[in-house]
């Protein structure tokens, strides 16, 4: 909704609303959100987010390849699955070198935002 | 030709609506043909009839062209009009319209195999004389012969679905290493987008400008371009901000590629709205593909020249649309189109989908608003995401960026996150101020994602404020006890 908000004898327009928990703001010519949610973590990052030894979903979306198998020794950097969302591919790639610990999807699975695709055993430093 | 009672509308989205509009204009009726996932969506509610045509995956309902045909006979419809994507380049798709008995408003499916294939529209153009950029468009296509044909044209090599466009199926490789998998990737998009693996290669031009000439077909046969319009701001090989005419080309230059984009779409017999593409460096043009379709930036030529491309393509396909000899077509100021995408700008554009909140576009004169969503629809996964278009024009281009960054500043999207502050940076760079960008613009500028900007203080009171309002605490003072300022937060 749209409103007035005094701030020092000063009334600011904004616009609001909260959905899911988040509030969605619309001020001075640019929206952000707000988790409302207090103590709350915000969402994750997208991109191989999380602790780096984790591949996660930056997107909800389908994974159309799987380019490594359980066991398999990896560089960091390298390509380890392809998903598609909106009609584009992203090839998710790992960040560190290690060894594939799991693989936490199938081929053609449609998968939410931020679930664990693959699992990394980290190389011994 | 009879007059259309009704059409079927093969697509979703923006260009739906625009579609139902343009029906609505000369008393049409229109039957929607949408997916299951397409229920929550402007053009579900304002078409006339709608008809189910499969799940929301599209090679089982807006690829399916059965299903097409059978839910635009099931819901009365005479013509069919495929809007951009999805089939709307698709010959074999126009040739089973036209064999069900009904029209199908665009170009002939000849018209589309021999200018719409990248591949044919290159033979004919050779023809023709026109200027191509070097590359490989061979019927082979293994991985390894494609790998040995870019080394031969040399990286830079850009890799295209033959059967496509969007920026799907589409990549550049930089040298042999990574070529496999780039077109490996590029064969199995396309096939995903299109319903075709076939690729085909290109030198990469790395200081080109992308400018296209929109060209009408008439009902006669007659072609002629209605002017320019340049879209060099690209990412990933889609266009994201177009404008008519372009601020690059010479009047020379502008009536020597007007030419061409004439000639090649006269030799591909075309009827109806098409788009002709050209590569634009060092003062030389090479003709880069056909687009045998209406292109989602036609507004912005709309806005130049005071036409309307889609009455203009029902029109023509109903005969009765006719280039008048006496009509000189002068393109009055500039215009601008933003396309605004589903994803967080913030994050390198990952895509964003959800629930739509309040959707508000600011209201003002010549600025036109193309969106194919209200609050309470959904986002879903499963399509492009681009959700809308703005587009204004004002007296010349600084005017016309000026008064776009101030729309997208005041547009209001919640629910999803957009590209608008990406856009908004993108509009005040001074290359793209001076008009000097070129298609790797992107790329140059713009690598990283954007950074979020950090809250003032008083933002921070306001905002309070505001939630306090919304929590009913009914005061709008601005203060509250609890603040959630400790927690996590972040903008768009």
């Amino acid at each position: 909704m749209e409103m007035k908000i005094r701030v020092d004898g000063v009334d600011h327009k904004v616009q609001a609303q909260l959905l899911k928990g988040t509030m969605w703001v619309h001020l001075n010519g640019r929206t952000f959100t707000i988790d409302t949610a207090a103590g709350k973590k915000g969402r994750k990052k997208g991109g191989a987010s999380g602790s780096s030894d984790q591949i996660v979903s930056p997107m909800p979306g389908k994974v159309t390849k799987i380019l490594v198998s359980p066991g398999a020794s990896i560089q960091a950097g390298q390509s380890v699955l392809v998903m598609e969302a909106m009609k584009m591919e992203y090839t998710l790639k790992a960040d560190i070198a290690g060894v594939i610990d799991s693989i936490q999807c199938t081929v053609g699975e449609q998968v939410a935002l931020g679930k664990l695709l693959v699992k990394i055993q980290p190389e011994k430093a | 030709m009879a007059k259309f009672t009704r059409i079927a509308v093969a697509n979703r989205g923006e260009v739906a609506v625009r579609i139902i509009k343009a029906c609505e204009e000369l008393g049409i009726e229109t039957v929607l043909l949408h997916s299951e996932a397409d229920i929550n969506s402007r053009a579900y509610r304002m078409a006339t009839k709608t008809m189910c045509i499969g799940p929301a995956a599209t090679a089982e309902s807006y690829l399916n062209i059965k299903a097409n045909i059978d839910g635009a006979l099931a819901g009365g419809a005479q013509a069919v009009h495929p809007g951009f994507g999805f089939l709307s380049e698709n010959a074999d798709f126009a040739e089973a319209v036209t064999k069900a008995g009904l029209v199908f408003i665009g170009p002939s499916a000849d018209s589309i195999r021999s200018l719409g294939d990248k591949v044919h529209c290159k033979e004919l153009a050779k023809k023709a004389g026109l200027p191509l950029v070097p590359g490989y468009q061979g019927e082979n296509q293994d991985v390894v012969h494609l790998i040995t044909q870019a080394e031969k044209i040399g990286f830079p090599v850009i890799v295209k679905a033959a059967a496509g466009g969007g920026g799907r199926g589409m990549k550049l490789i930089k040298s042999s290493a990574e070529a496999g998998e780039l077109i490996e990737s590029a064969q199995r998009e396309a096939a995903s987008a299109f319903g075709s693996p076939k690729v085909f290669l290109e030198k990469y031009l790395d200081r080109a400008k992308h400018i296209e000439f929109q060209v009408f077909g008439d009902s006669t046969g007659n072609v002629q371009h209605f002017f320019d319009r340049e879209c060099s701001v690209q990412r990933r090989h889609q266009k994201i901000i177009e404008e008519a005419t372009s601020p690059s080309l010479t009047e020379d230059l502008r009536r020597r590629m007007g030419e061409a984009a004439c000639a090649i779409a006269t030799l591909g017999n075309y009827k109806g709205a098409g788009t002709v593409e050209f590569l634009l460096q060092d003062g030389e043009f090479y003709l880069l593909e056909v687009n045998t379709r209406l292109q989602v930036e036609h507004p912005v030529t709309e806005e130049v020249l005071g036409v309307d491309l889609v009455k203009m393509q029902i029109l023509t396909a109903q005969g009765e649309f006719v280039h008048d000899p006496k009509t000189i077509r002068i393109p009055r100021g500039h215009s601008i189109e933003c396309r605004i995408y589903a994803e967080n700008p913030y994050l390198g554009g990952v895509p964003s989908t959800g629930l739509l909140g309040k959707v508000q576009w600011p209201e003002g004169p010549r600025r036109r608003y193309e969106y194919g969503f209200d609050e309470g629809d959904t986002i879903t996964p499963y399509y492009d995401p681009m959700i809308a278009k703005v587009i204004v024009w004002d007296e010349n281009r600084p005017r016309a960026i000026q008064k776009m960054i101030k729309v997208l500043q005041d547009s209001v999207v919640f629910g999803v996150h957009t590209n608008i502050p990406y856009l908004i940076e993108i509009l005040s760079h001074k290359e793209f101020v001076m008009g000097t960008m070129t298609t790797r613009f992107i790329e140059t500028y713009f690598s990283e994602p954007i950074k979020e900007p950090a809250l003032s203080e008083l933002d921070k009171k306001i905002a309070d404020g505001a939630l306090a309002h919304l929590r009913g605490a009914g005061s709008d003072q601005g203060t509250v006890s609890q603040s959630p300022w400790t927690s996590y937060w972040r903008g768009i």
